[in-house]
């Protein structure tokens, strides 16, 4: 039924889709019954396997099931003696022997056809199939059979040994090493064939006395001596670890100074001579340079064309170039059109390096320009532009654009290639390459080659000043039709980068600008960068507003991608925005619909040097630290940088319903504060964070006893000083912590009485809770507990690293730019100071603020600067501070402190954290 | 006697019409499966009989039936394959060591795996106790329920106790075979 089916549909197919029918796996293998009859008919099974092989060769795949069933059809058919269907069933084995399970199965029926005394036709079939067939465990048991086989007078049955055992040899490496002797024996053989060949050598004589029992053995004559390079390549793969072996064996069959007393006669077989001796030359040119060369000149004069223009390309590649050019312009005058691609190829990768003599050659490069191949003229013009002198520039080019249609894409890229690097060389033929690329820009194409136009249009902007305008005009009109996102944005972000500086920005505005309007989100947000730029960087006012106008319609954007560089506007400093902060920065700005219509406070976001930046890049994600006891954070290498934990912590906050009306948070601490010794059983650290309005203690309890529950955990604070400053509004308590759920999490929260003042307080605090003992068997909790209290360590509220965070400034200039504000000068007296390292180091660990310019290590030991910058937390600006410190035994560090800040609060801040 | 007058019919039908079978030989490792195609083949029983790797392809003629001989290992790694080469036989010749009494349950095991197969339904079964000329081999009595052949009922089967050594009852196992033949 399924049949009838099957070719009720193939009628209404056309003749492709019968042929498909014809052949197709399912009726392939309902058809492999013909194996199974009997008698068996050799002309159908042929045919079978002739199409399955077809199959397997058009990558058609067989499961294992069926592969498996008709490897074993297959085998049925050893039955049948006829030699045709044997072959046929060798190379049917061959390739299923890949998919086939218990392929080991027709071993011995092998085994039974290789025998060194059969003489039948398809021994060698039977020898190449074996090496599919056998496991590498095997590979001793049959090695004498191929010792045997690889010095067989028939030159088929010897490459197929040779074939076969340079498949063997990456499974069993030993065994096949031990035929070493016999391979040498083939590659020096006088073959059998050479009373029938056409080649009559030096050895022509010994093999008559081989060639009567050779004929007798029916054997083929054969005049290729493939065999020879056969032997060659598995010389080499069982030598090639031993270079002073290679070395030899390439002297030895190279038969000396002219090469004439090789006993190599393959043309194929001395090709890959040559480049075994090229690679040994390459691995260590000292040594062997001399003798290499004067057999790479022998086979210069050999009379295979194949040889001379291997001998020839292998001396261009070592890069000593004296007479072989001759002979490579003796071939671009050949008729063969091979041999003329081959040269002007060689020619062509020559002059990258050599073009002065590749130069001699261009007379007759020249008249390949018409050469009817496209190939061999590309390569010619190519040659040509990169030996050619300023004169002749402009008639290549016109030449070229005539054919450039004709050819591929991959030709193309070469030749824009050539013209790229020319115009490098002639900057003052640009005009005419220019027309010429711009073009071929216009002409169809692939991505690669409209990528390497492109690039090569962006060297000329780079290098050559002259036609800086009119090729961005041509890349301008280029985008307005590009189907290649990435090359959009490229040349997008090129007119950014040059178009505000040239005298007429206006002009590229439009171009840009009709991305905008037309293109997908990638390229959008690219021209939007792209004209934040022209803003950002134009001195015309009147240009900046219309920018600002342009930019405004680009909010309307729905995609993020677009509105991202938008909120960015940090396109010309030096620093760059620490990315986790800016990110959830923008996280929070497009989640809160309110926010929008302000605009975004980029100042509050810290900034840091562009080497930081670097370095954060480089560490891995480290949000998963956050909250964990502080085990856990000294445990992680990469200690998190402020920026990161802060964002993970504002994270951590948002989850709380409690401070939701608290708003963002200003600053949390950048690394938590440990209130409890190590081996204590319980571990408290904990973290501040300052809201606008709050400041909240987040304590980080972890419990570590492991049959102990701690129930209603909380921390009570008790003000010290600044009791005034700050008010106490509600505790948030673990109600059950257990050492498997540690640490939990205490949240103490105080309101700030005065948010524009800096409350400086220092608190004392304990834990509180109530403790059950955990029945071990049940996990159950006792219903008694007892309450405790645990005392902990004091925490303060400070300047340095709770109000000011740290910051990246360029110093000088921002020192002189803050010069009007508000400012302070004091004078310390630091005796306990030893050296004014430790005193920088104290200093730094006060204020907490970014060391610019190395100067946290000072260099002498008597005078010292120190610049910090900082950043007030809640709008309070920048804070820059500058301590002159000088160091005398006895007296100890005298420190000139200035302060400069936006604020005044802020100055007297910092004198008093350091006076503190 | 009548044993005679049928194997002269048989002669005689032979001459007048050429037969072929195809058979495979099954059966566990040392068994006399390779022994038992040299005897048949060319009557020459060799003490030297090395194991059969894979499998031996033998084509015998006797009288005017060409016999195809499918000689299967029967080494545990190559018993999965039997199937693969009764598929499509004529007969299954399954040997059994009859003197080993240790492997009879292997061999019965074996034995039902392999008819247990869809594809070998209806084939014919022939068991051969080998070995007779061994004072301690086990008669067709016992072997019979030790195999438990009487349990098969989808196809014909038999079981000849007989010795390759001696060719012991070969005779009858060629006429089975050649009544087999078509």
């Amino acid at each position: 039924m399924a049949s009838f089916a099957l070719s009720f549909q193939s009628k209404k197919e056309d003749e492709a889709g019968l042929s498909s029918y014809y052949n197709n796996k399912t009726t392939i293998i309902q058809e492999a019954r013909v194996f199974n009859e009997s008698p068996i008919s050799p002309r159908k099974c042929r045919a079978l396997l002739t199409r399955i092989v077809y199959l397997l060769y058009v990558g058609e795949t067989f499961g294992t099931q069926e592969a498996t069933t008709l490897f074993f059809g297959t085998t049925k058919l050893f039955q049948h003696k006829d030699s045709a269907l044997r072959q046929a069933v060798y190379l049917a084995i061959k390739e299923l022997a890949t998919t086939a399970e218990d392929v080991i199965m027709v071993t011995s029926s092998i085994m039974k056809d290789m025998q060194p005394n059969s003489e039948v036709i398809y021994r060698p079939n039977a020898i190449r199939a074996l090496c599919r067939i056998i496991d590498p465990s095997m590979a001793q048991g049959v090695e004498r059979f191929f010792k045997a086989a690889i010095v067989d007078r028939n030159p088929s049955i010897s490459s197929a040994a040779l074939v076969s055992s340079y498949h063997l040899f990456p499974f069993a490496k030993d065994v096949v090493k031990r035929w070493v002797n016999e391979v040498q024996e083939a590659v020096s053989a006088k073959s059998s064939g050479n009373f029938f060949g056409t080649v009559s050598g030096g050895g022509g004589y010994l093999g008559f006395g081989g060639s009567t029992t050779a004929s007798a053995q029916q054997s083929v004559p054969s005049s290729s001596y493939a065999t020879q390079y056969h032997a060659l390549g598995l010389l080499y793969l069982i030598r090639q670890q031993d270079r002073m072996a290679v070395t030899k064996m390439i002297q030895q069959l190279g038969g000396g100074k002219s090469g004439a007393g090789t006993t190599l006669k393959n043309p194929m077989a001395l090709c890959m001579l040559i480049r075994y001796a090229a690679k040994v030359m390459e691995e260590d040119p000292k040594l062997f340079k001399r003798q290499m060369l004067d057999l790479l000149e022998g086979w210069l004069r050999h009379k295979s064309d194949m040889v001379n223009f291997e001998a020839a390309r292998a001396i261009c590649e070592m890069k000593y170039v004296n007479a072989q050019q001759l002979l490579l312009q003796l071939f671009l005058s050949s008729p063969k059109p091979v041999l003329k691609f081959a040269a002007t190829r060689t020619l062509a990768s020559l002059a990258l390096s050599h073009p002065a003599s590749v130069a001699a050659c261009n007379v007759d490069l020249e008249s390949l320009i018409a050469d009817q191949n496209r190939s061999v003229a590309t390569y010619a013009i190519t040659t040509l532009l990169k030996t050619g002198n300023e004169a002749s520039v402009d008639r290549l080019i016109k030449q070229i654009t005539g054919f450039m249609t004709e050819i591929s894409d991959e030709f193309k890229v070469i030749i824009v290639d050539a013209v790229r690097s020319l115009c490098l060389k002639f900057p003052s033929k640009h005009a005419s390459m220019l027309t010429f690329l711009s073009g071929v820009l216009r002409d169809e194409g692939g991505y690669d080659f409209k990528r390497a136009v492109v690039e090569a249009m962006f060297d000329m902007i780079k290098f050559i000043q002259d036609c800086k305008e009119q090729a961005l005009a041509h890349l301008c009109e280029f985008i307005e039709d590009c189907e290649f996102t990435k090359l959009s944005v490229r040349i997008l972000h090129l007119l950014g980068m040059e178009g505000p500086k040239s005298p007429q920005p206006t002009k590229y505005i439009r171009f840009i600008y009709n991305r905008v309007v037309l293109e997908n989100a990638t390229v959008r947000a690219a021209a939007v960068t792209s004209l934040a730029k022209f803003g950002i960087n134009s001195s015309d006012s009147g240009l900046q507003k219309s920018i600002n106008v342009l930019l405004n319609r680009c909010l309307d954007d729905v995609d993020d991608e677009v509105q991202k560089p938008l909120a960015d506007a940090y396109v010309r400093e030096e620093s760059v925005f620490s990315l986790s902060a800016l990110e959830s920065k923008l996280v929070a700005y497009v989640q809160d619909p309110s926010a929008s219509s302000q605009r975004l406070d980029l100042s509050s976001v810290p900034k840091i040097s562009r080497v930081q930046a670097a370095q954060e890049a480089a560490r891995p994600s480290t949000l998963d630290t956050i909250g964990a006891p502080s085990t856990a954070v000294s445990n992680s290498p990469p200690p998190p940088t402020a920026a990161e934990t802060q964002s993970a912590y504002a994270t951590q906050l948002t989850e709380v319903p409690e401070f939701a009306t608290y708003g963002s948070v200003l600053n949390s601490s950048a690394s938590p504060l440990r209130l409890t010794e190590n081996e204590m059983e319980y571990q408290v650290t904990c973290v501040k964070h300052i809201f606008n309005e709050h400041v909240v203690f987040q304590y980080n309890v972890s419990n570590t006893l492991p049959d102990v529950v701690l129930e209603g955990v909380s921390v009570i604070m008790q003000v010290n000083e600044g009791a005034d400053a700050l008010v106490e509004d509600f505790i948030i308590p673990i109600p059950s912590l257990l050492s498997a759920n540690s640490p939990g999490t205490v949240y103490v929260s105080f309101t700030r009485a005065n948010p524009t003042e800096f409350a400086v307080a220092s608190f004392s605090c304990s834990l509180k809770f109530v403790s059950k003992e955990v029945d071990p068997s049940t996990g159950e909790p006792e219903d008694e507990g007892y309450e405790d209290d645990y005392a902990l360590e004091d925490v303060e509220l400070s300047a340095g690293g709770d109000y000011i965070i740290p910051s990246y400034v360029t110093f000088g200039s921002e020192w002189d730019r803050m010069r009007t504000g508000p400012s302070v000068v004091e004078t310390f007296n630091l005796q306990t100071m030893d050296s004014i390292k430790a005193a920088c180091d104290s200093i730094i660990e006060v204020l907490k603020m970014e060391a610019l310019g190395g100067t946290e290590i000072p260099q002498s030991t008597t005078v010292h600067v120190l610049q910090l910058s900082g950043l007030v937390i809640g709008g309070g600006g920048k804070v820059l501070v500058r301590c002159r410190m000088t160091f005398s035994q006895g007296t100890g560090v005298v420190l000139e402190l200035g302060v400069r800040a936006e604020k005044q609060e802020v100055c007297d801040l910092v004198i008093s954290a350091v006076a503190g | 006697m009548p044993g005679f007058f049928s194997s002269l019919f048989g002669w005689f039908s032979a001459l007048f019409f050429s037969k072929a079978i195809e058979i495979a030989v099954v059966g566990l490792q040392a068994s006399g499966k390779t022994s038992f195609v040299h005897v048949i083949s060319s009557g020459q029983w060799s003490e030297e009989v090395v194991p059969t790797v894979a499998y031996n392809y033998r084509k015998v003629r006797k009288g005017n039936v060409t016999i195809n001989i499918w000689d299967i290992a029967g080494q545990p790694k190559f018993r999965s394959t039997w199937e693969r080469y009764c598929n499509g036989v004529d007969a299954i010749v399954f040997v059994v060591d009859s003197s080993d009494r240790e492997k009879f349950n292997a061999a019965r095991f074996e034995l039902h795996q392999l008819l247990s197969q869809s594809s070998l339904v209806g084939v014919p079964l022939l068991v051969l106790g080998n070995k007779n000329d061994l004072e301690e081999h086990a008669p067709i009595k016992e072997l019979i329920p030790a195999l438990q052949l009487d349990k098969i009922s989808d196809r014909p089967v038999s079981c000849y106790s007989c010795s390759m050594k001696s060719q012991h009852n070969l005779d009858i196992v060629l006429q089975w075979l050649s009544g087999r033949s078509h």
